[in-house]
């Protein structure tokens, strides 16, 4: 009986205000709502502040805003090669494809070694926490910045864009593996322990086993990330392929309908990738 | 000679949490003793002190021989390959085939390299086959491990720890996971390897009324310390009562409590 009255509240349909009505009184003004009300005032007035501040040069917004509807239109609509043939995009694609296979392979095979000293239950606390804040403190720095510190030593140009991505790469790859190493039954690893099977054979025969298809998927995201930063490296660091294309149709020719084909070739391979993704990381999640 | 001998073994995870304390016994080759307390009595503790999956804090554990504290990395991987382990939770690698989990049971034997790889010899795989015929397996050596039910984990538990040619098998709640059929059938098996292999046994268990069914000898763990350590004939209520507490004592008694003692 007791219990009944103590679930009784919980059991009443809420009796809710009609809409609009009482709806200030219902809602005090506590310190969330009043944060958000004075942050959203200061967003507003920097807004206005800013747009009536610009130095504007005499410039005819109406038209501008037209102008770059134009260009649109062209990048867009009317996809054009003119200073490349398809030949030498597609060998432009396929230098971009592979700075970031190669830079994915090399982060990949760094990433597997510190990841297995990186992860708690394989490695010594000491030894693990030097190494997820050292991947910590690479991952905080942006790819093109250690791309450009890379480029004081080997000069702008391929090899300082391989350097930098492989790098970020190991540290991204170093704390997706050292998790999925984590995620192992520590009861396997202890079965394993007391065969007496050593690290490595534990390693390879139980901890591997059980991550691969969490290491296949997270080498492959990267794989995609890279080939986004290849294209970028390709001309901020002139690291070639497509992105370097891209660059001199852009800055240096001025043809929009040029940019627009690179771009939409960009944008095909892209969905290849995203798509075989996806078919692995399904054929996975059937096998796991 | 014993077997296996633990004297005045104590385990402090902290200053607090006392695991075990001066606890020593001693095991006779061939024996099939059970280890009874409630959870959190420190039996598991005390098996994993044996192989030294868990360090003690003090005492000594002698196997074979060998004072186990003393040994270095080497010998103690070897020491280990004398001594097969299964668990609650069988501890199998899913993603790999029954004949791949009870051939890890040869990775204490074999160089690191040819270990890690999977390489095994034509003989070692031959007993593998027939350490699984032995528990009734021979059907699903190539299924993965994931797909077999409960009881054949266990199984394929028994066998990787057999494969390691033990001559002390450490049962660590081998029955804890399983229905009633499974369980009879894994005890079975266990009493089956004692009798017929001579293979001693260390058996972990919760259900009282299973001990008193296999075990020759028993030990009662409360509290980190042995209460109890004799035939199994010469338990009595009593003291099922104060290993359990005396209501739980009731419960795991039941009818049953008329063949103790």
């Amino acid at each position: 009986m007791q219990r009944e009255q103590s679930l009784a509240p919980l059991w009443q349909p809420k009796v809710r205000p009609r809409l609009g009505q009482h709806r200030a009184l219902n809602k005090p003004l506590d310190k969330g709502t009043l944060f958000m009300r004075l942050t959203m005032a200061t967003f507003l007035a920097l807004t206005v502040l800013a747009f009536a501040s610009f130095d504007y040069q005499g410039i005819n917004i109406y038209n501008a805003f037209l102008g770059t509807i134009d260009n649109f239109r062209v990048l867009m609509l009317s996809p054009q090669l003119t200073h490349f043939s398809l030949v030498e995009a597609a060998e432009g694609m396929l230098i971009t494809l592979s700075l970031a296979l190669l830079t994915t392979v090399i982060g990949a095979i760094l990433a597997l070694f510190f990841g297995l000293l990186a992860a708690q239950n394989l490695s010594s606390p000491l030894v693990s926490s030097l190494i997820k804040g050292g991947v910590a403190f690479i991952r905080a720095v942006p790819t093109i910045l250690w791309v450009l510190i890379f480029a004081i030593a080997a000069g702008l140009g391929s090899v300082a864009a391989v350097t930098g991505m492989a790098f970020h790469s190991v540290g991204y790859l170093v704390k997706a593996y050292s998790e999925a190493f984590e995620e192992v039954d520590s009861g396997v690893i202890e079965a394993l322990r007391a065969t007496g099977a050593s690290w490595w054979q534990i390693v390879c025969q139980a901890v591997l086993p059980t991550a691969q298809s969490y290491l296949l998927s997270w080498t492959f995201v990267r794989f995609e990330i890279n080939f986004v930063g290849a294209l970028a490296m390709g001309a901020a660091a002139g690291a070639g392929g497509l992105g370097f294309d891209l660059f001199l149709a852009s800055a240096h020719y001025f043809d929009l309908r040029e940019v627009g084909f690179i771009t939409y070739l960009v944008l095909a391979v892209a969905l290849v990738l995203e798509t075989i993704t996806t078919q692995i990381k399904v054929r996975l999640r059937v096998q796991t | 000679m014993s077997l296996l001998t633990v004297k005045g073994v104590s385990k402090h995870y902290n200053e607090r949490i006392v695991a075990l304390s001066d606890v020593s016994f001693a095991i006779e080759p061939g024996e099939f003793v059970v280890i009874i307390g409630s959870s959190g009595a420190g039996k598991s503790t005390l098996l994993r002190c044996i192989n030294r999956i868990v360090e003690v804090t003090s005492g000594v554990v002698t196997f074979d021989g060998l004072d186990v504290g003393s040994l270095d990395k080497r010998e103690l991987r070897k020491m280990r390959t004398k001594v097969g382990m299964i668990f609650q939770h069988y501890n199998l690698v899913n993603r790999l085939c029954v004949l791949e989990n009870v051939l890890h049971g040869r990775l204490g034997y074999k160089s690191t390299w040819a270990g890690a790889l999977g390489i095994y010899s034509e003989e070692e795989k031959a007993q593998a086959l027939r350490v699984l015929r032995l528990v009734g397996l021979e059907e699903q050596v190539y299924q993965r491990c994931d797909q077999l039910s409960g009881g054949q984990k266990q199984r394929v538990g028994i066998a990787r720890a057999l494969l390691q040619d033990p001559k002390l098998l450490l049962c660590d709640e081998p029955i804890s996971s399983l229905d009633p059929n499974a369980s009879k059938v894994i005890m079975d098996y266990l009493k089956k390897i004692n009798t017929e292999l001579g293979i001693t046994c260390l058996v972990n268990l919760h259900q009282v009324h299973v001990a008193l069914a296999y075990a020759e000898r028993i030990i009662g763990v409360k509290r980190g310390r042995v209460v109890y350590d004799g035939l199994t004939e010469h338990l009595t209520a009593e003291t099922i009562h104060d290993i359990y507490g005396s209501e739980a004592g009731d419960l795991l008694l039941g009818s049953g409590g008329n063949h103790v003692g």
